[in-house]
């Protein structure tokens, strides 16, 4: 085999046109060189080049059993048992010679290549191979795949194969021609192969102090690839080989180690991305409870026996005692004597028939005693004989009176018992002669009765009076009272003329002036005499003083009134009609007031109403008593133009006008607007809708209010407005125009100027006046320049200041600009605590939280069905129940979703069972159940 | 002509029982009742006052300890018993029903500072100054239940000598370690008796650690340094620190929440962080007016309990800026450590005047069984209360808490600075370039940097 090899590389030699004589080492380096490129070009030819026949290749693997190995496999020679035995360095070449003791520089061996060192002049031939850059390159590459082949031969082996090498030669080439003749292929195809085991001598033998370039370079390290070698054709081989390859192509450079710092920090690093894609896991499962309206702990808890009877029977004896107790009470014998006992137990629960027998007995008697008694009070009732009823009567008042003497209760009941007759008397009235007896008997005459019935009679109205009589010891001053009105009735009862109607007036003006100018003394002591009880009291007084006042008012000018009429009027207008007027009128004011906004009449068609007031016109001035129900008409009426007497149905209006309460004239003056648009035409149109038109013309009467005086006798003086009515009146006289005709009706109330008043009130009630500077003697300034100067100018200042702030207040006002409104800023201190400062947290807008607390939640307001789930707290536990920490569990986010709407929207809708499964056991945010 | 009268079946209007209660026909036509809202507001009012009136949370103190409460541990298979540790070495075990010492576990030679019970109820786990970490059987629930005698000791299960002093440990949930906490983090096995992990970063001393609940290989410490740091144990390595201005003393994990933890602050606040975003506080929570040395998260996840170094106990909301509760007595000192029960039904504070306090965790509940009715009213109050908490009526009486004197005008002083503080920034702010000072939230303002 070897002289195998040494004739390839002759032959190799001899191709590349290198002398054959030359079989000096140094020529080895080029011969090594083109090996080398033709060992690459063999390379290349076996990948790219023309398959052999696998039979062939055969034939060649065996022929050249080399061939198939890289030069690597011959690099690693000392693996194969025909290199060693050729080469034995190590016995040929002492130790010493080696230099094993002598580190070569590396440097100094690299620089060998070049510099050509005299220590080794046959290594290199000729410098001109040297000279070529593309050569030379090649050289190392060369050099180092040889010398890996190399390691550890040296020139003596050389020399000695040199002889054979020259022998093999010829078989080489009759070898290779065969190759090419049979294959076909060009012998160069096969001679890469066989020049592999180029073998460089170097000068001193390799060591690991002595190493080769190669390992110098770093190149000449023990590869995979030498490893398995060996291995080749042993079972598994080409699977490790096949793994080796991918492990190649995948290869990695490895980098040199990182501080130790930096290294953990990575670590670190990468713990916590990890710990934190870790811990988000749990990001749907939190987020499910955090939403959950309620969650629970108290799920599938087993809080052990629930009833006695089951913790008895779970019992166990553990001491001797209880052991022994345990066998007697098993015992059999205990036990059915136990069972007979019973038996004996149920009998013993049976009644005896003489027990019964004997209750019957006693029920039965009574029964009949009862029987008896009543019979016998039956009896008693039907006796017609007076006498005995009399004396049973007087048994009775006897028995009676004496048990009232005895005790109170008694008495007491009694006196109840009358009292309650006496009610009866009255209401029923059943003594005063009412009853169809009585009736009958008076009908016919007292005097037609004998003796026993006048008695009776008599009797009977005793009775009533005694029944009815007051209790003068207990209503004295009512009695009183009302015997002075009776007086004043009286009085007033005969006046029906103008008289009565000045003493009346008189008598009241004097009353009144007597209130006022009494002085109510106020208490000292006692509750009333607290400072709000009196601040109260002075309050009330102050607002009767104002009212006793204004009716002193009214009846002076309805006094004078009176004088005028009297004087002015003709003596053939009837006083007494007017009269006769104003009761009705009044009547019919008092009709209005009580029904607010009843306008039946309105109602009625207004044809009618014409109908009759042309008629009454035709009557003449009488006619309003009859015919005037409705205020509304009045105006018509005088439109219609009805001559003759006027002035008393003015007068009468008026008076009707000044004597109710505000509210009624308030109606009177719908009522006036109302007719007002009728006049115009419109009559049918506020027929039906009785309510809302009028409130909205309600505004209306108040600007013809405005010119209302006080002075109700300036109708003349006033111009029809309308055409219509000026021309239906007579020339002779002037009827009041609209405005005239409002403003005498209103004559008494002023609603406009009250208004302002009272929101000048309000106004001052929230912005108070500022008060205004007192001149304090000695205060403020010098008393002499005081005087001098008057007030002192800072409060002046102030004053004005004070002032200006309180236009200020009031321009800012809402109701600044609105006429007729009041607007109260004052702050209610009840309604206050009802309402938030600001917002509260969780909610955004004002309206989303007002929404959240609208509806109620209490048990008033639901049915009984859904106040738990209203009511439940977010978290449901139970105390003695351990609870755990959260599981983890798959979370479905559709089936969550779902869950959310569901709670949202129903209470009664169960959540279906494989919803609960999903949820897990430990904590499961249920649907809320009712 | 149809005459419309009223039929009722009797089968709807017969009891079944004479107990049963009459069925009563309601109409619920809104128009029939239209004062609702005043009636309710009226209930809500009656509903916080009968709260204010029936609120007194504090049950009994458990005293035998000769000196401060230094920890305590709850046992989380067992709702009666806790476990506490002075700073004497005495660990004890306390019947919460009877309020008696059950057991103790003696064998300290210096403080105790930590103390855990693993999650099946069985082992107990303490350490201290000693170097120590001692591992104790606990006795059996029943025993506990039937034993009188206060003196039975327990002896230790293992003893595990180290080359430094705790300050804390915890138990994983569900899990064999536990955690301890000195020099550095060590993670332990009960069968080990050396460390399985020890964990550094930085040298200063670890003061507390806490195990997520939720997430049982996560864990958290706080160390001297200012620091609060996550640890992963399935990297085997720290994962995140976080410094803030000042020491956190103490650090719970929210239960129902893994990713949240809240921090209790020597600055008297406590901060809600997110473990995933920690450059800034989710909530911060403030009230005590002196440091907050001990937290612990109710296991609903929806409160946690704080004691304080002055001297109360406060219960806060997860989310809520300031505490809903305020518990103190004239006798309770420094709070060192304070636990939710396993229930979330009570609160147990320990404090330097050497007693434990069972607290109620609603001041105002009624204990023992209810019934129905009862507790449907109950729910409907709570309910209307809820709804009109923001009148200021309702809000005044829900709100208005009795405080001792000192911690009134410490809270008042603290306002105070606040506000001062708050002004001056306002002006600078306005005397300096726009732009140039930048507001920073609360949230972010005592955090100094986050460590990678």
């Amino acid at each position: 085999m070897a002289e195998k090899k040494r004739k390839t590389r002759e032959d190799n030699m001899q191709k590349n046109g290198v002398g054959k004589k030359n079989k000096k080492q140094f020529k080895f380096n080029t011969q090594r060189l083109e090996k080398k490129n033709n060992k690459k070009k063999n390379d290349e030819q076996r990948k790219t080049g023309p398959r052999l026949p696998s039979a062939l290749q055969k034939e060649i693997d065996f022929s050249n059993p080399n061939s198939r190995n890289s030069d690597e496999e011959i690099d690693s020679d000392e693996g194969e048992v025909y290199v060693n035995d050729v080469y034995e360095y190590e016995e040929q070449i002492p130790e010493e010679e080696s230099k094993k003791n002598r580190r070569f520089d590396p440097i100094d061996n690299l620089a060998s290549e070049f510099e050509f060192p005299d220590k080794l002049p046959d290594q290199f031939e000729c410098p001109a191979y040297s000279e070529d850059e593309n050569v030379l390159s090649d050289d190392d590459d060369d050099d180092d795949d040889d010398d890996d082949g190399c390691n550890g031969r040296n020139d003596r082996w050389d020399k000695s194969n040199q002889s054979k090498d020259e022998v093999g030669e010829e078989d080489d080439k009759r070898h290779a021609r065969m190759l090419q003749g049979i294959t076909g292929m060009p012998s160069e195809a096969f001679e890469g192969k066989k020049r592999k085991n180029f073998v460089v001598s170097e000068a001193y033998p390799e060591s690991e102090y002595n190493p080769s370039r190669d390992a110098l370079d770093g190149e000449g390290r023990i590869s995979i690839q030498d490893l398995l070698d060996p291995l080749h054709g042993k079972p598994g081989y080409s699977k490790l080989r096949k793994r080796m390859h991918q492990l190649e192509r995948k290869s990695m450079s490895v980098q040199a180690p990182l501080p130790k710092a930096d290294r953990e920090k990575l670590e670190r690093k990468v713990a916590y991305e990890q710990s934190k894609r870790d811990i988000t896991k749990w990001e749907p499962l939190v987020k499910k409870n955090r939403e959950a309206p309620t969650i629970y702990f108290d799920e599938d808890i087993d809080l052990g026996f629930s009833t006695v009877g089951a913790i008895a029977s779970e019992f166990e004896p553990r001491t001797d005692f209880e052991k022994k107790i345990a066998s007697l009470v098993h015992d059999a014998k205990v036990v059915e004597a136990h069972r007979k006992d019973g038996l004996k137990l149920l009998e013993l629960n049976k009644i005896s028939v003489e027990d019964v027998k004997e209750r019957q007995d006693r029920l039965a008697k009574m029964r009949s005693l009862l029987f008896r008694h009543e019979m016998k009070a039956k009896h008693v009732k039907k006796i017609k004989s007076k006498t005995f009823h009399r004396l049973l009567k007087k048994d009775r008042l006897k028995v009676a009176s004496a048990e009232m003497q005895m005790d109170p209760e008694a008495a007491k009941e009694h006196a109840m018992k009358q009292e309650f007759k006496r009610a009866e008397e009255r209401m029923t009235l059943k003594h005063k002669n009412s009853s169809k007896w009585a009736k009958r008997i008076l009908k016919r005459g007292l005097s037609a009765q004998d003796e026993g019935t006048r008695a009776a009679i008599s009797d009977q109205l005793h009775q009533h009076a005694l029944l009815t009589r007051k209790m003068n010891s207990m209503k004295d001053s009512s009695s009183s009272d009302d015997s002075s009105d009776e007086d004043d009735n009286d009085e007033l009862s005969p006046g029906s003329d103008q008289e009565g109607a000045f003493k009346l007036l008189a008598k009241a003006k004097e009353k009144t002036l007597k209130v006022i100018e009494e002085e109510d003394e106020m208490p000292k002591s006692g509750v009333l005499s607290l400072p709000f009880m009196t601040r109260g009291l002075k309050k009330r007084k102050d607002a009767a003083y104002e009212e006793a006042k204004l009716a002193l008012q009214e009846y002076e000018s309805s006094l004078m009134q009176l004088e005028d009429t009297t004087g002015a009027e003709s003596p053939k207008i009837d006083t007494s009609s007017g009269r006769r007027v104003f009761g009705v009128a009044k009547k019919q004011s008092q009709e209005l007031s009580s029904k607010i906004n009843s306008n039946n009449n309105g109602g009625n068609s207004d044809s009618e109403d014409d109908f009759k007031a042309e008629e009454s016109v035709d009557v003449g001035h009488d006619n309003s008593s009859a015919s005037l129900k409705d205020a509304h008409i009045n105006p018509i009426l005088l439109h219609e133009g009805s001559g003759i007497g006027h002035e008393p149905v003015f007068k009468s209006f008026d008076d009707v006008v000044r004597d109710p309460g505000p509210k009624t004239t308030y109606e009177v003056a719908i009522f006036a607007s109302g007719s007002l648009k009728k006049m115009k035409g419109e009559n049918q149109v506020d027929v039906n809708n009785r309510k809302s038109p009028r409130v909205v013309e309600a505004t209306l009467p108040r600007q013809d209010l405005k010119e209302v005086g006080e002075d109700s006798d300036t109708e003349s003086g006033e111009e029809m407005v309308d055409g219509i009515l000026s021309s239906g009146t007579k020339p002779g006289y002037e009827l009041p125009s609209q405005a005239d005709l409002i403003q005498r009706a209103f004559a008494g109330d002023d609603v406009e100027e009250e208004f302002d008043k009272d929101k000048q009130g309000v106004l001052n009630e929230e912005n108070p006046e500022p008060e205004k500077p007192v001149l304090l003697p000695g205060w403020g300034q010098w008393t002499h320049i005081q005087k001098k100067k008057g007030l002192p100018s800072w409060m002046l200042e102030e004053h004005e200041n004070a002032k200006k702030k309180r236009e200020d207040a009031l321009k800012k006002r809402k109701d600044a600009h609105l006429k007729h409104v009041i607007i109260s800023e004052k702050i209610d201190k009840k309604a206050e605590k009802l309402h938030t400062k600001t917002l509260p947290y969780p909610y955004t807008s004002k309206e989303v939280f007002e929404q959240s607390i609208r509806m109620p939640i209490g048990p008033e307001f639901h049915p009984a069905m859904s106040i738990g789930a209203l009511n439940r707290p977010e978290v449901v536990k139970k105390s003695g129940v351990i609870i755990k920490p959260i599981k983890f569990e798959e979370v479905n986010p559709y089936d969550k979703a779902n869950e959310h709407k569901e709670s949202g929207q129903a209470q009664k809708t169960k959540k279906s069972k494989n919803s609960i499964g999903k949820t897990g056991k430990k904590m499961k945010t249920r649907e809320k159940r009712s | 002509m149809k005459v419309k009268v009223i039929s009722r079946s009797t089968d709807e209007f017969t009891r079944e029982r004479s107990q049963d209660l009459q069925r009563v026909f309601r109409n619920f036509d809104p128009n029939l009742r239209t004062q609702e809202k005043a009636v309710e507001y009226v209930r809500a009012l009656n509903a916080a006052k009968l709260e204010k009136i029936f609120a007194r949370p504090f049950i009994g103190a458990m005293d035998g300890h000769i000196d401060a409460i230094s920890c305590m541990a709850k046992n989380p298979n067992h709702l009666k018993g806790i476990f506490s540790a002075s700073m004497d070495g005495d660990i004890r075990l306390w019947d919460i029903a009877s309020r008696r010492t059950v057991c103790q576990f003696p064998g300290h030679q210096g403080a105790v500072r930590g103390l855990t019970a693993s999650t099946d109820g069985r082992i107990l786990i303490s350490c201290g100054t000693d170097c120590t970490v001692r591992l104790w059987n606990i006795p059996d629930a029943n025993i506990m239940d039937s034993d009188d005698s206060s003196d039975n000791a327990a002896k230790p299960l293992a003893v595990y000598v180290w080359k430094n002093a705790f300050w804390a440990v915890d138990h994983q949930w569900g899990g064999d370690l536990f955690a301890t906490a000195g020099a550095q983090v060590d993670i332990w096995d009960h069968n080990r008796s050396e460390p399985v992990n020890s964990f550094e970063w930085g040298k200063d001393t670890v003061i507390s650690v806490r195990f997520n609940p939720g997430e049982p290989n996560v864990l958290a410490t706080t160390a001297s340094d200012r620091s609060i740091t996550i640890y992963d144990l399935r990297t085997s390595s720290p994962a995140r620190k976080l410094i803030m201005k000042t020491k956190t003393n103490a650090i719970s994990w929210n239960p129902m929440e893994p990713m949240n933890f809240t921090a209790a602050n020597e600055d008297c606040n406590c901060y809600s962080y997110d473990a995933r975003k920690l450059d800034e506080a989710k909530c911060v929570h403030k009230d005590h007016v002196s440091a907050v040395m001990d937290i612990d998260y109710s296991p609903t996840g929806r409160e946690f309990v704080t004691g304080s170094y002055d001297r109360t106990v406060r219960i806060f909301q997860y989310n809520g800026g300031h505490s809903r509760e305020v518990y103190h007595t004239k006798r309770m000192q420094r709070v060192f450590c304070a636990k939710f029960s396993c229930d979330a039904t009570y609160v147990i504070s320990g404090s330097d005047d050497t007693n434990l306090r069972l607290w109620k965790a609603k001041a105002s509940e009624q204990l023992g069984v209810l019934l129905p009715r009862e507790r449907k009213k109950q729910e409907y109050l709570e309910a209307v209360k809820n709804r009109y908490k923001h009148l200021p009526e309702v809000k005044r009486i829900v709100r208005h808490r009795h405080l001792p004197k000192p911690i009134y005008k410490a809270a008042a002083l603290r306002r105070t600075m606040t506000e001062a503080e708050r002004k001056k920034e306002e002006r600078r702010r306005a005397h300096s370039a726009p732009g140039s000072m930048p507001t920073e939230p609360l949230r972010k303002r005592r955090i100094i940097k986050e460590i990678e």
